[in-house]
């Protein structure tokens, strides 16, 4: 009896187990197999992208990115983009950290509503906001400049920095902070002190975000900017009607500084995990 | 937390940088053509540098260049200074905001043409700049099942349909290619060639009783098209991967194939029906917005747009054929001698019935070849009664042509106020 019960729960975690694995493998697979396909045709020449059956092997024929490399404008418009990601992630958090700081550390009115409102900036679509914000841009001077697409992504990216900093910011307890002030902080130093430190990870999670939706963003960059073009704006549009194996280096060439950014900052988003299992 | 600081320090550095960029005096050209990247490339490299000062040549999409002209011209200040794009195009904008150029004294070699670029009003509202027309083509080894006594030169659309079922059957696969895809142009096909070849009308005879004929032949061929066509926007593409060897597409969307491959493929004419072969152009025009930041420079990049050598070097960019008299060089490349040939022997057939662009439609030009698509999807994705969708589909054209007041075009009999739906 004891017996079938412990071989019984030996195969319950054998199979457990092996569940585990093989999700983790689809989960991996899910995310690489696209890249990776997307590698190798960037990499074939253009009879091998467009032949079937697909080979799985890349050719190393650089005649897609060779192209590339010679079209005029692209290493200004991938500067833009690094530029208007940037400066959106970096505005994105001032403006967006100490807003989440408000809301899980004070009471006031309209609390909840201020919640909602924030969310609401994206119930509008972009091509709607694109025409008006154009022409607003054009009187101002803000027109083609990289901060003034820097200032509408940012708008665009901060519901997601208060959403996923807020939940982190209100498991921090504010006796942390209290501690902090008998010490001789003040509320400012006891924020970058001790608070900071602690939700920086969530922090680098709404970074990525908002780097990520700055450069995905194709609508809004597309009008507002015409001289000082982002990658995407300069080449997403463009790629849909462009030769197969073009589509796949192009595509290549934007997701790869994406990629290369998201590495670049990996391991401050690995220790949200840390906090979370805490 | 270096990294982190490094990447941020890296962006606000950049960002200061970028600031000090000043503004540049280039002409801007706007376009909604030439799109592919290697198009793009090529009116850059080969058609634009010869112009004598820079210019800036950005292609867009359509509604991204709309947004854009129209908040310039909202804000009464732009940076655009030349705009090209197609006559349906220019044709939904008010023609105030267009500079007259009439006094630059170009025109096309065509009459119909230069009255389609008066927008109505009485000035050349945007100067014609290039035509282009949808053709067939097919893959060499679909030709051996060519129906017996078919002249490819010469097809009705029941060959046409009888040489798809034939290489349906020989392969098992459905060969025949249609751009049914949302960014397809198959609402040419019904307008510019279904309707004319069946009904010799697009618009009186939307709802007649040869339309009904006309939807049915489509379906018949329907059913030897590869059901991925609604997918397919880009026939080059089906053409060089082999899913499809029969198509239909603008001679520009299959270049590539041509180009690539140029011993492996035909270009054709279009089929003919009962009232002919109909065809239709395909026109893209010049025109200067009135908020163009140098006039005097985007009036001479549009002079130097209508030279004969420039015209040819648009031809080789982007096979958009001139639209003014000049002798073509023999040095083309295979898709431009493809697809010339088979708009000429398109043109000169005995049984031709050229169609005209839709004009007078002003901004519901979409809305028009929204109804011709949603009486596709209907009939031929949804399967739905051809009678029903046509009488229902009429009411909606009606009111268009009411409501706009446009006037027929060919191959529609003229009528006096607007074209009537019979």
């Amino acid at each position: 009896m004891t017996d079938t019960v412990l071989v019984d729960a030996a195969n319950t975690r054998k199979w457990g187990r092996y569940l585990y694995i093989s999700s983790v493998v689809l989960l991996c697979a899910w995310v690489l197999v696209p890249i990776y396909f997307l590698m190798v045709n960037t990499l074939s020449s253009p009879e091998t992208v467009n032949s079937f059956p697909k080979t799985l092997v890349p050719e190393f024929d650089l005649g897609s990115l060779t192209f590339f490399a010679g079209f005029a404008g692209m290493l200004t418009a991938l500067k833009n983009s690094v530029l208007v990601a940037g400066m959106t992630m970096v505005m994105s958090i001032l403006i967006g950290a100490p807003a989440v700081y408000a809301l899980s550390r004070f009471e006031f009115r309209g609390k909840s509503t201020f919640r909602l409102l924030i969310l609401l900036t994206r119930a509008f679509p972009l091509p709607l906001l694109a025409l008006p914000l154009a022409v607003m841009f054009i009187r101002t001077g803000l027109d083609d400049t990289a901060f003034g697409l820097a200032l509408v992504h940012t708008t665009l990216a901060v519901p997601f920095a208060v959403l996923i900093t807020f939940s982190l910011f209100s498991g921090i307890p504010i006796e942390l902070e209290e501690a902090a002030w008998t010490l001789g902080c003040t509320r400012l130093t006891a924020f970058t002190m001790v608070v900071l430190p602690l939700i920086m990870p969530g922090i680098t999670a709404s970074a990525i975000f908002a780097f990520v939706i700055s450069w995905n963003e194709v609508f809004a960059a597309a009008v507002l900017t015409i001289e000082n073009r982002t990658l995407t704006a300069f080449l997403l549009q463009n790629l849909d009607t462009s030769p197969l194996h073009l589509k796949f280096a192009g595509g290549f060439i934007l997701v790869v500084p994406a990629l290369i950014f998201i590495f670049a900052v990996r391991k401050y988003l690995f220790a949200m995990w840390g906090i979370a299992n805490r | 937390m270096t990294l982190f600081t490094k990447v941020i320090g890296a962006a606000t550095g950049a960002a200061l940088t970028c600031t000090a960029f000043a503004a540049q005096a280039d002409v801007l050209f706007g376009s909604t053509q030439a799109n592919p990247v290697e198009e793009q490339q090529e009116m850059r490299e080969q058609v634009l540098s010869g112009f004598g000062s820079p210019v800036d040549y950005q292609s867009n999409d359509g509604g991204a260049w709309l947004t854009r002209l129209n908040a310039e011209l909202q804000a009464g200040s732009g940076s655009i200074g030349a705009l090209g794009a197609l006559h349906g195009d220019f044709s939904a904008m008010n023609p105030d905001d267009l500079v007259d150029l009439t006094d630059l004294g170009l025109s096309s070699n065509s009459e119909k043409f230069n009255t389609l670029a008066k927008l109505g009003t009485d000035q050349m509202q945007y100067v014609p700049w290039m035509q282009a027309s949808y053709i067939m083509a097919a893959n060499k080894q679909a030709l051996q099942y060519l129906p017996v006594g078919a002249d490819i030169d010469a097809l009705t659309y029941d060959q046409l349909i009888q040489w798809t079922a034939n290489v349906q059957e020989a392969t098992g696969e459905p060969k025949f290619g249609f751009p049914a895809s949302p960014k397809g142009l198959k609402h040419r096909f019904f307008q510019g060639y279904l309707y004319p070849s069946y009904t010799n009308g697009v618009v009186r005879t939307f709802a007649s009783d040869e339309a009904v004929v006309a939807w049915e032949k489509f379906r018949e061929l329907w059913s030897h098209t590869n059901p991925g066509s609604t997918n397919f926007s880009f026939m080059q593409e089906q053409l060089l991967s082999g899913d499809a060897w029969i198509v239909f597409d603008h001679t520009s969307r299959l270049a590539q194939a041509f180009n690539d491959r140029p011993d492996d493929f035909v270009a054709f004419p279009a089929p003919a029906g009962p009232t002919g072969r109909g065809f239709m152009p395909v026109l893209a025009g010049i025109a200067i917005p009135r908020t163009a930041p140098d006039m005097d420079a985007a009036k001479a990049l549009v002079t130097y747009l209508l030279k004969p050598e420039t015209q040819i070097a648009t031809l080789r960019a982007t096979n958009f054929f001139p639209v003014i008299d000049v002798a073509l060089p023999d040095d083309l490349p295979p898709s431009v001698k493809a697809a010339g040939a088979a708009v000429a022997k398109m043109s000169a057939s005995a049984d031709a019935n050229p169609g005209l662009l839709p004009a007078g439609l002003g901004d519901k030009g979409g809305d028009f070849s929204r109804v011709y698509v949603d009486t596709f999807e209907r009939i031929i994705l949804a399967g739905q009664d051809i009678r029903t969708v046509l009488d229902d589909q009429k009411v909606v054209l009606d009111g268009i042509m009411k409501e706009t007041g446009a006037r027929c075009w060919a191959p529609d009999a003229p009528s006096e106020g607007a074209c009537p739906v019979e």
